[in-house]
């Protein structure tokens, strides 16, 4: 049974959001040999928004965050990005349509300092002459002016990553993701493995995204703290279909939980 | 939005964590004083600048080839076919030279070719089969060793007194040259310190004068002109000594200052990480392996030159022999980390001069070659356990 909000509503703060999604999935298809993942899963994300993406294992909220973020093709389904059918088959498909993934290893390299870690894989060079010269100035500045908007300027951009606390790497990962201005951040598990009170900060810099017009979708298993307090909308996932969707703001952990493992009560309770 | 705690504010870094990354060196440098003082009271010769120079020649070898092993330990993988390329490639250019008749200037720069080949096909198939890199360089090496003998004429030894590659070793840059060689090395430095310094002014970021532009600067000066006075009193500087000087200065750029640079020790630690970031992760690999193998081309003409011809000891014989371990060893030494991700262009420098300050100071002291061999080994071990003693103590991981 698949319930609906009538429409997306921030928990507060100045959320932007409009009719149109920044990206919707419809109805999306996906198979691993003989193992049907995704059986016809959709998801809106509006700006200003901040979506969880709920699920037992195996319900498919991970394959279909991968879907959205490129990582595998959908077999079927519709994608649309800000209305319009968009094709993202490839991880740089979806970094071409502004979307960015904060996986939930961080994917960040120890050995190297914060700039370093903001800008790999896209640093600002200089001549291929001279080897192609990192501008590490220029690298440094565009940094310094992220964190300083993700209120993060405490945070020293010359340690190497791995001498850091796991909300501060967390923060890192984050600030690299909104770096490249995406319209759409995707986050996997990001308050897995942190304390409560890094939790709780990382919790309000997902929050700030949204409050800067960012869709954001949170995949997470941190039901009764961080989905139920610090979300916008909850979309519960059973074996690869969307089971119901809730306004975070009406709903208890007990009630998501219980849809998640396939109670009925609170199933209808979205709009 | 969101400001973090206090406790998360930058603040002065401690000399635990200073240790772990920009005074790494330290206690290599410490050791190396202190096995001079050692056989400086060993030996009235020790400190001597025909000595000195005679060190400097003798570490020359090992140290170029810990450079370009470098580079395959800092994506995480290992070259254990140096040696070995070192050897054939110097066959290969001597058999061009006295067989065939090819002009040196031709056949050098040919084996260098050719060593940065073999080192790539190394790389191709750790990438592309998915081989440990430990396992296909033993096998290469291994190979290589076989062609290298079958290469060789029935005595065994190419001689290349007479071809020209000899002049390589005999050269030296002595008096106003030597001095006009440090004062190019120091401007390409300057230039390097200064243009850095002009970007982080032009985009409004603090400077400091001392810690950028003065301290490094003198330093590399200083080290630098000391080096010179001492050659110059006895023939100058070696030409073999100023291969390697440029090797460190352009090894130094390419891993500090470039992108391919960074990307090597992002690969080291995390190449998953580098994979998503878009980095081309085997290509970047590939090119490691082929300046390792590149590089080894260059000390075997070194060595060759040295020695005045090639023959079955070159590239330490069979196997690789000490080259292979002193390689690896003046690497780890040094500081280049085995797991990847960590090690500067200087280790290269101070590896090399340990193991040739052990060789050198042992000789003159008449201890046997087998304990030469036991002494270097049982430094490799110190070395790698006072840099995890540091971490344990200071609860820093290196970087």
């Amino acid at each position: 049974m698949t319930a609906q909000a009538d429409e997306p509503s921030a928990r507060d703060g100045p959320a932007t959001n409009s009719s149109v999604p920044l990206i919707s999935l419809r109805n999306i298809q996906k198979s691993f040999g003989s193992v049907h993942a995704l059986r016809g899963a959709s998801v809106d994300v509006h700006a200003g928004e901040i979506v969880a993406l709920v699920g037992d294992n195996g319900a498919g909220k991970s394959t279909l965050v991968k879907v959205m973020a490129g990582v595998h093709a959908a077999d079927s389904g519709e994608y649309e990005i800000e209305g319009r059918p968009a094709i993202v088959r490839t991880p740089s498909d979806a970094t071409k349509h502004g979307i960015a993934t904060v996986y939930q290893d961080l994917a960040l390299c120890n050995n190297l300092d914060a700039v370093q870690n903001l800008f790999l894989g896209r640093e600002l060079t200089g001549s291929r002459l001279f080897g192609g010269r990192i501008r590490r100035a220029e690298c440094e500045v565009r940094a310094r002016e992220v964190m300083s908007r993700m209120r993060l300027s405490n945070l020293s951009l010359s340690r190497p990553v791995g001498a850091m606390s796991g909300g501060q790497r967390q923060n890192i990962a984050i600030a690299r993701s909104v770096l490249w201005k995406p319209k759409v951040v995707i986050l996997d598990e990001p308050t897995a493995a942190l304390s409560h009170s890094a939790a709780q900060q990382v919790a309000d810099l997902i929050r700030s995204l949204a409050d800067d017009g960012l869709g954001v979708v949170v995949v997470s298993h941190d039901i009764h703290h961080f989905v139920v307090n610090s979300t916008d909308r909850i979309e519960v996932m059973r074996l690869g279909a969307n089971a119901a969707s809730f306004r975070s703001k009406d709903v208890t952990g007990e009630m998501v939980v219980n849809a998640m493992v396939g109670g009925n009560e609170g199933v209808n309770l979205a709009g | 939005m969101v400001s973090i705690p206090a406790s998360a504010a930058p603040k002065r870094r401690t000399f635990g964590e200073l240790l772990g990354s920009d005074l790494r060196a330290l206690p290599v440098v410490i050791g190396l004083v202190v096995l001079w003082i050692f056989f400086v009271v060993q030996s009235d010769v020790f400190l001597t600048p025909r000595n000195l120079s005679n060190l400097l020649l003798q570490s020359t070898v090992v140290g170029i080839m810990a450079l370009g092993l470098m580079f395959v330990l800092l994506v995480r993988e290992i070259d254990l076919s140096i040696a070995a390329i070192h050897g054939v490639t110097a066959v290969v250019s001597a058999k061009l030279i006295v067989e065939y008749g090819v002009s040196p200037l031709l056949a050098l720069p040919l084996s260098v070719i050719l060593g940065a080949a073999v080192g790539s096909v190394s790389a191709r198939w750790v990438n592309w089969i998915g081989v440990p890199s430990f396992v296909v360089t033993l096998g290469l090496g291994l190979a290589l060793n076989g062609i290298q003998l079958l290469l060789l004429p029935a005595t065994a030894r190419f001689g290349l007194m007479g071809t020209g590659v000899e002049l390589i070793a005999q050269t030296t840059i002595d008096g106003i040259y030597a001095w006009l060689a440090w004062a190019i090395g120091i401007a390409f430095l300057a230039l390097l310190i200064l243009s850095s310094v002009r970007r982080r002014r032009r985009v409004g970021l603090e400077v400091s004068v001392i810690h950028s532009v003065v301290l490094p600067l003198v330093v590399s000066a200083l080290i630098g002109a000391v080096a010179v006075v001492v050659l110059n009193a006895n023939q100058g500087i070696p030409l073999p000594v100023l291969i390697f000087a440029v090797l460190l200065g352009l090894g130094g750029y390419v891993l500090n200052e470039t992108q391919f640079g960074l990307y090597l020790y992002a690969i080291g630690n995390n190449a998953e990480a580098a994979r998503r970031a878009g980095i081309k992760v085997p290509r970047i690999r590939t090119a490691a392996f082929a300046i390792a193998g590149g590089v080894a081309a260059i000390a075997g003409i070194i060595a060759s030159s040295r020695t005045l011809g090639v023959g079955v000891f070159s590239g330490g014989g069979v196997g690789g022999g000490t080259l292979l371990l002193e390689s690896i060893a003046a690497a780890v030494i040094g500081g280049v980390s085995l797991f990847g991700g960590r090690g500067a262009i200087h280790a290269a420098l101070l590896g090399a001069l340990v193991i040739g300050t052990v060789q050198n100071g042992l000789n003159l002291m008449g201890v046997k070659n087998e304990v030469r061999l036991i002494v270097t080994g049982l430094l490799l071990v110190l070395a790698v356990s006072i840099d995890k003693i540091i971490e344990k103590l200071t609860g820093q991981q290196a970087y």
